[in-house]
């Protein structure tokens, strides 16, 4: 039922831009995140949609109210809009006790008393925190207060749920922990869920999409595993991706639609995309990932920089041709340092990005010429 | 074993003074008990004790004797109803004028802060700064504006400005009297709940408000449900700080008790009662036991504001990300009440500026047609004066000579207090949890919440006292008054100047070898220089403008210049007393305004932390 659509939202503070021509759609129970560096509009965006903040200009709907308007002069209250917000600090009220902070939001709605004593507990019960009900929130560690501020905001039931990097204040561990549980929420909850961050891991983890978002401009807009394996820009190959994609600056010379003659790291490969290029530049960026150098056989070859073995893989950096190239292998492995070991370059996820627009323009295989 | 016992205590005393912190802890420890511990326990003594030749006579007891007759007298006489008239009518008309006064502080004050930090008010930067002119102001100002505005003829006491401009008349009880005391009291503290309250409100987290605003509360629900109730702790502080400001308040009940046509209107309150006790020779005991009452009642407030302020559901996780605060929107409403906020803070921070100068100009009160700058420039004794030496002001080496001694006073007590300020943050942030920083923390606190009179009476007991009449009317006597009354200011900014900065900016000094010394003026001070300032700046300013304090200790009226307004304002001299406080007042205005510009220095910097 409720789809979020924005078009050319814009949001200025005096000069600075803070959203450009934002246009997006959210669809019925998805799970979208608004993922990007700090300062680049990510959370702007989530308070506009929610109301906490008003655009300078363009059109919000949720569901099929316009709730905003720069136009008509339409901006609905947040109260009006039917949502839920999470916030980064919690904002918990410390005057309340948890069982006062999550009926609040029913008492507003004027549920009768037994009602709300009903759906508290089952909130309660459901993040496991029943036993916290007459503290205080200053008495609680904040992961209780986590779940205190995820019951509160989901007690009213609300149909879109706002989160600005609710995970952002806790450990490694219970953040990994909240993870698996606002996933098993999506589910559980059947609502739409708008979720900002700046981890690029929590954001490929739990979304349906993700929304890459730099200085205020829109980046990419698709599921994660796409943005993943096929990055819109280099911007967004960059800051998704740990370790990250390997850039290497090149030359291309076009053979005909579909295939093309690069030079990099010293060497020159035929490049070969399965589709026709989308346009053509002779500077190019190549992007490859990690996982597609495989150390040890292959017709390339480079001298160990450095091995950083993390246990189930091992990430294996480099030097090749005075350029440090990062390769994945799977299992705990250590070379020592400066050995020359053998690579290859597999599979068909090579890109190229046209290195004066950052945009990506081909994909494809590579195979050694010399 | 004994020996190696020794050697172990002389090491840890060793390692114990080779820390600056530790040094300094001890030495304020020692210093502060001397000067204010000590004063408080004569004073103590004082009221169980008979004071002076004249004394004995009244009381028919020895001089120097042991005896609780003050008490006894003050407290419980039925003699003409001598404990009701002295003593518990005042207490209790103080405390009614107080808590009066709090409403129309945490009123006024509290509505302006929640406009400036919450909505979306035009003219902010216009309120916040003019706002804060009456706390400026020395205290007595709103009480002779008040008299300057609403006094009138039908009462005897000339033309104010209201009577001149509308010919209204207002009955005495509004211009003298109870009432504008606690109007006065009010208006006055009104920018000091406002710097509290405001200070709350900007670092409270506004997600809390726009939580509560997603779960669908009504606007005055948000108010009365969250906002009020996390800004309560800041409230009571609040009223408490003002009520025990009140009650203790001389000056402004000084100037408005006079009661010009005999209507049975007299309002005295305890601080005059306890001035006219004090100066009586007969009584002085009498005057100690209001001072020591006075003290147990800020006592307890403080007590109790510490009570509030610590309990259970404490606000401590109050401050977080704010940055991005929405404001309210006033609508339609926003320019009519900032019309209506510019107007009233214009007029309560303008206008008595104003009068000053038209009181001052004019030979008849409000009768424009007798203009003259004989009471600024005239160089022969005004007619009527009963004192020869009255010129006009801008000539008078009185008051000149006063001037300046209030200006030297005022340069050593806050070069004094500030420096004695950082310091003391210094070990009291260093030693942070530690039983001797908390105490030297508290000790240095105390002079604040001694009633300005009583912390006179105090060092007046001690002037008296055998070994120390040398102080007996001394400018030095004048001076470590001041430095003490008004450290609290100082160390409180220092301490949190000092807790802001964190242990490894000096730390990273200390590896690199730099003395203490050094760190202190190039590390230290440069980083915090305006909060630092903040702390010179404002015992300076309390001090240029402070008269209840010195009141009782001054030599002679001629010694500072708010002696001299003081003893002109008594005499009927009002044309020179007003305008020796127009130039207190932009005097003190002036260095507020240079010193902040030049160090960033300012006064909401000092008072609340």
């Amino acid at each position: 039922m409720p789809k979020i659509i924005l078009e050319n939202v814009t949001k200025r503070f005096d000069k600075f831009v803070a959203v450009e021509n934002l246009n997006m759609v959210i669809e019925d129970r998805e799970f979208i995140t608004l993922l990007g560096p700090s300062g680049c509009g990510k959370t702007t965006t989530l308070r506009m949609i929610a109301g906490l903040e008003t655009p300078t200009e363009g059109k919000i709907t949720i569901g099929d109210e316009v709730v905003f308007d720069s136009e008509r002069g339409i901006n609905l209250s947040p109260a009006k809009r039917d949502i839920g917000f999470l916030f980064q600090n919690y904002a918990l009220w410390p005057h309340m006790t948890v069982y006062q902070n999550i009926a609040f939001g029913l008492e507003n709605l004027k549920w009768p008393k037994d009602e709300i004593r009903k759906r508290v507990t089952e909130m309660l019960q459901m993040m496991k925190i029943e036993e916290f009900e007459k503290r205080y929130p200053s008495e609680l560690s904040g992961g209780q207060q986590q779940r205190v501020a995820i019951a509160r905001t989901l007690a009213p039931k609300p149909k879109v749920l706002f989160m600005d990097e609710p995970l952002s204040n806790l450990d490694a561990k219970l953040r990994l922990e909240m993870r698996t549980e606002l996933k098993r929420l999506h589910v559980d909850t059947d609502s739409t869920f708008v979720y900002v961050t700046h981890d690029q891991l929590e954001a490929m983890t739990l979304a349906t999409r993700v929304c890459l978002i730099k200085n205020g401009l829109l980046q990419q807009y698709a599921p994660p595993l796409e943005v993943y394996n096929k990055p819109a820009n280099l911007f967004v190959a960059d800051f998704v991706g740990n370790p990250t994609m390997n850039m290497l600056q090149g030359k291309a010379k076009k053979i005909d639609d579909t295939h093309a003659e690069v030079e990099f790291l010293g060497h020159k490969v035929k490049f070969e995309s399965e589709v026709p290029f989308a346009s053509f530049n002779e500077k190019v960026v190549v992007g490859i990932r990690p996982e597609f150098i495989q150390v040890d056989e292959g017709p390339y070859e480079g001298e160990i920089y450095a091995t950083l073995p993390a246990g189930m893989e091992t990430t294996v950096k480099l030097e090749v041709n005075k350029e440090i190239v990062t390769s994945m292998k799977f299992g705990a492995v250590d070379y020592q340092y400066g050995a020359k070991v053998k690579f290859d370059i597999t599979g068909s996820g090579v890109i190229l990005f046209d290195a004066d627009t950052t945009d990506r323009f081909a994909m494809g295989k590579v195979t050694l010429i010399k | 074993m004994t020996e190696i016992k020794k050697q172990k205590f002389k090491n840890n005393l060793k390692a114990y003074f080779s820390k600056p912190a530790n040094i300094i802890t001890v030495l304020f420890l020692v210093l502060l008990i001397v000067a204010v511990v000590i004063p408080l326990f004569t004073l103590l003594i004082g009221s169980f004790k008979i004071n002076g030749n004249q004394e004995a006579l009244y009381t028919g007891i020895p001089d120097g004797s042991f005896t609780i007759a003050h008490w006894k007298e003050l407290l419980t006489s039925k003699d003409f109803d001598y404990a009701q008239i002295k003593f518990w009518d005042p207490l209790f008309k103080s405390c009614l004028m107080s808590l009066l006064s709090c409403l129309v502080a945490v009123g006024f004050g509290g509505t302006v802060a929640w406009f400036i930090t919450r909505s979306d008010l035009p003219f902010k930067k216009f309120i916040s700064t003019v706002f804060v002119f009456p706390y400026i102001m020395p205290a007595w100002s709103m009480a002779m504006f008040w008299e300057n505005f609403f006094k009138n003829t039908a009462i005897n006491a000339g033309k104010g400005i209201l009577q001149a401009v509308t010919g209204i008349c207002v009955p005495e009880s509004v211009v003298y009297g109870f009432f504008p005391c606690a109007m006065c009291l009010g208006l006055h503290y009104a920018p000091f709940a406002y710097i509290l309250i405001g200070g709350i409100l900007r670092n409270m987290d506004a997600n809390l408000e726009e939580a509560a605003t997603v779960l669908k509360a009504s606007r005055l629900k948000i108010l009365t449900r969250v906002t009020l109730p996390i800004v309560m702790p800041a409230l009571i502080s609040t009223v408490l700080l003002v009520f025990s400001s009140s009650i203790s308040a001389f000056t402004v009940p000084f100037f408005l008790n006079k009661s010009s046509i005999n209507s049975g209107n007299n309002f005295i309150s305890i601080s005059v009662q306890m001035r006219s006790l004090i100066n009586s020779g007969f009584t002085k005991g009498q005057g100690y036991v209001i001072a020591i009452v006075l003290m147990i009642f800020s006592l307890a407030i403080i007590t109790l504001n510490n009570w509030f302020t610590g309990k259970r559901k404490s606000f401590t996780t109050v401050t977080g990300k704010s940055g991005q605060v929405s404001l309210v929107k006033l609508g339609k409403a926003r320019m009519v009440i900032a019309v209506i906020l510019v107007v009233i803070v214009a007029f309560f921070a303008i206008m008595p500026m104003v009068s000053f100068a038209m009181e001052s100009l004019l030979e008849v009160p409000g009768d424009l047609s007798t203009f003259t700058l004989k009471y600024w420039l005239s160089t022969e004794p005004f007619e009527g004066s009963n004192k020869g030496d009255t010129i006009g002001i801008l000539r008078s080496g009185i008051m000149w000579a006063a001037m300046g001694r209030s200006l030297l006073l005022s340069l050593l007590v806050s070069l004094i207090a500030g420096t004695f300020g950082i310091l003391i943050g210094y070990a009291v942030s260093h030693k942070r949890g530690s039983k001797a920083a908390s105490l030297l923390s508290d000790i240095a606190f105390l002079p604040y919440l001694i009633p300005a009179m009583s912390f006179g009476a105090v060092y007046l007991a001690l002037s008296y006292t055998k070994g120390f009449t040398w102080l007996d009317g001394s400018f030095f006597l004048l001076l470590l008054v001041g430095a003490f009354k008004f450290m609290p200011f100082a160390s409180r900014t220092g301490t949190n100047a000092m807790l802001q900065l964190s242990g490894e900016i000096e730390e990273a000094a200390v590896i690199t070898g730099t003395p203490w010394w050094k760190r202190m003026t190039r590390v230290l001070f440069p980083i915090q220089k305006s909060s630092f300032m903040s702390g010179y700046l404002l015992p300076f300013i309390s001090c240029m403008r402070e008269m209840s304090l010195f009141v009782l200790l001054a030599a002679s009226y001629t010694t500072l210049v708010t002696t001299v307004l003081q003893e002109y304002s008594r005499t009927g001299l009002t044309q020179a007393s007003n305008a020796i406080n127009l130039l207190i007042i932009v005097f003190v205005l002036v260095i507020q305004y240079v010193v902040n510009k030049l160090t960033g220095a300012s006064i909401d910097k000092g008072v609340g932390g």
